[in-house]
């Protein structure tokens, strides 16, 4: 029983060692036939190469940009709101009034909802600031309380960010971006200087930290006031605020929104049914949003490269093709020595495949040498290739291999010896 | 020399092969009906158009016959499918061809090593040496076919074909592309085989290559028209055999 065993076990060793090495030999086969024919190999995987090293190089980019904006709107905080007003299109809830949000609404809002931590009235103006001669217009300004500084993260590294004291007596004064100093031809030694705004003046308390552009915006060419100062000089947002709160924390977002929401339609005497007059933004839905965009755009891209492979593929048929031509004899002579249908597909299919994943292998290391190259612009976000990107593009090559190769690899074995040996 | 002591390797019964050439039916063969038994070194002769290409295909299981009976070592190879005809192929038959046809690109040991790849039997070096120092080329083993002279290429098929140590080696004009002091070497070598116990069926037109054979079956118009032992003149193998 045991030496049966055994004995089949043996056999069963020397049929696995013998299968490797018809495979070995298969594949050692298709690589001396690659490089005899070296120019027409090139040339025929020179479509997959391409489609390759495009799969990589775009999917890293794509990536890279992803990241980079995905961190930038994290920075922004998770647990982040901005509600403003908004007329309501559908018709049922057409003139509904007047639509509002006020400073009242904001303190119902700050007093009444347990889940929201910190809230800010934000009001918006463009305007020119001028400081000696120097004038700078279209500038923002952000009336904002002082509870903006830790929501947002600017802080201020000279002088201070305005107190509660300053928001309540709407007192005149303001704090600076780093791009403002150079606008305004000036250092840090302004800080408790007066500057223009509006034609008021404004006194400079502090300088916020240099935070850098997003999305070609330069975060740092701001100035904040109080918003009760911002207020006064344009009174026209005082019925039409937009506010900006933070929850305790990522898990209570849910429980803040609604808690807002309940709050303002109670102040706004919305009965049931009728649509929200504001609307709430948040900023991890914008994240999702986000990403959900960035996925289309990838998966497009992806598309697009596939199609070159689809053309890359062809040209590896078409070639396989010529190959079996080429070697009909030869495919004469193993099928007289004993090799099957199946060993000539196998052997002819391996040839495609080599083919194709040879092109997908330079292609990714192309790739990795262009996205290398890319991360050498000082002003490039930080990109890496992705593994899934290279499994994707290995995979391709290899199925595109399969897939093409099977055509040529089938008409090699279907051929009849006879007439395979007789071929001129 | 009594040969019907000697095991039936090949027993064809009313062999017949009909061809379709567009919208005619071609005969090649009418009914060939012989037996060859093991170590006979066996001639098939005959015209161009006589049968002996198409003969030799069926004996080889590159071909089916379209009626009679194909008995290869008691096997019906008739009955037999695609990859069992491989397997036949691989195992049972080594192939001499005129032109060699050795893969340019292998050395001479990887030409006579492919059979047994495909047959999947152990030790395929060990054989394959062994192949090429049965035919004395051992020592060319690392050559490739443009290093080799036309002897020594035709000398590696022929230990291509032994490889798989088959029960018959089938060559088909094995020295129409040699000279005849090349030939006559290459017949040496399969005299040798022969001594040693190996049947061997050659497709000529040359007589002198098929007086130097054992026995030469002769085909016309797709049938035997004769089967004659060349030392001993005229007479009909066939004799020997009904007297069995």
């Amino acid at each position: 029983m045991i030496a049966r065993l055994l004995h089949h076990a043996t056999q069963w060793r020397v049929r696995l060692g013998t299968t490797a090495l018809r495979h070995a030999s298969n594949i050692a086969t298709a690589f001396s036939q690659i490089w005899a024919n070296k120019g027409r190999s090139l040339l025929t995987t020179l479509g997959i190469i391409i489609a390759v090293t495009a799969i990589i190089t775009v999917v890293a980019m794509v990536q890279g940009f992803g990241d980079y904006m995905s961190k930038m709107l994290r920075g922004y905080g998770t647990k982040q709101m901005i509600v403003r007003s908004w007329t309501p299109q559908d018709e049922d809830s057409f003139g509904v009034g007047r639509v509002t949000l006020d400073m009242g609404d904001i303190r119902a809002v700050a007093a009444e909802s347990p889940h929201i931590s910190r809230i800010t009235p934000f009001v918006f103006t463009e305007t020119t600031v001028s400081y000696g001669r120097a004038k700078a217009t279209q500038i923002a300004i952000r009336g904002v309380s002082e509870e903006y500084q830790s929501i947002r993260n600017y802080y201020a590294d000279v002088g201070r960010f305005f107190g509660p004291i300053d928001v309540e007596h709407s007192d005149y004064v303001c704090v600076l971006g780093r791009t403002m100093l150079k606008l305004l031809e000036t250092d840090e030694s302004v800080v408790g200087d007066y500057i223009q705004i509006q034609d008021q003046r404004f006194r400079v308390v502090g300088i916020l930290q240099t935070k850098g552009s997003f999305m070609g915006e330069d975060q740092d060419q701001t100035v904040m006031i109080p918003y009760s100062t911002a207020l006064n000089l344009n009174a026209g947002q005082r019925e039409d605020l937009r506010f900006l709160c933070e929850a305790s924390d990522e898990k209570f977002i849910n429980d803040a929104e609604g808690e807002l929401t309940r709050i303002l339609r109670q102040r706004h005497n919305l009965p049931p049914g009728v649509a929200n007059d504001f609307q709430v933004q948040r900023q991890d839905q914008m994240l999702k949003q986000f990403d959900k965009i960035r996925m289309a755009v990838t998966a497009l891209l992806a598309g697009i490269v596939s199609i070159s492979l689809v053309v890359g593929g062809i040209g590896i048929m078409n070639v396989m093709f010529v190959s079996v031509t080429e070697r009909t004899k030869e495919i004469g002579l193993r099928k007289s020595v004993g090799a099957r249908r199946r060993d000539i597909l196998s052997q002819f299919l391996t040839e495609a495949v080599v083919l194709s994943t040879t092109g997908g292998g330079i292609g990714i290391g192309l790739g990795y040498a262009f996205t290398y190259l890319a991360s050498l612009h000082p002003k490039m976000v930080d990109i890496s290739v992705p593994m899934w990107s290279v499994a994707l593009a290995a995979g391709f090559s290899l199925g595109a291999g399969m897939f093409f190769g099977i055509l040529p690899a089938f008409k090699a074995a279907i051929l009849h010896p006879i007439d395979a040996l007789r071929h001129e | 020399m009594n040969i019907d002591n000697r095991k039936k390797l090949i027993e064809l019964r009313n062999l017949r092969k009909i061809y379709r050439v567009g919208t005619e039916l071609v005969h090649a063969l009418r009914g060939v009906t012989l037996s060859i038994h093991e170590n006979e070194f066996v001639a098939i002769m005959g015209p161009s158009g006589s049968g002996k290409s198409t003969l030799m295909n069926i004996l080889g299981c590159l071909d089916v016959p379209t009626e009679g009976d194909y008995l290869l070592a008691g096997e019906d190879v008739a009955k037999l499918s695609q990859s069992g005809l491989a397997r036949i192929r691989g195992r049972q038959i080594g192939f001499v061809f005129q032109n060699f046809e050795l893969l340019p690109r292998m050395t001479a040991l990887k030409n006579v090593q492919l059979p047994l790849m495909y047959s999947q039997l152990p030790k395929s070096r060990q054989r394959a040496i062994a192949a090429l120092e049965m035919v004395g080329l051992a020592d060319r083993a690392k050559h490739r076919p443009n290093q080799l002279s036309g002897g020594q290429r035709q000398r590696v098929a022929i230990a291509r074909a032994l490889a798989q140590q088959p029960a018959i080696i089938l060559a088909d004009e094995p020295t129409g592309n040699l000279d005849t002091k090349t030939g006559n070497e290459i017949m040496a070598v399969f005299d040798m085989l022969h001594g040693a116990g190996q049947t061997i069926i050659i497709v000529t037109h040359e007589p002198d290559i098929a007086m130097r054979c054992k026995r030469v079956i002769t085909l016309r118009d797709g049938l035997v028209s004769s089967d004659t032992v060349p030392s001993e003149g005229l007479e009909s193998v066939e004799s020997h055999r009904i007297a069995s």
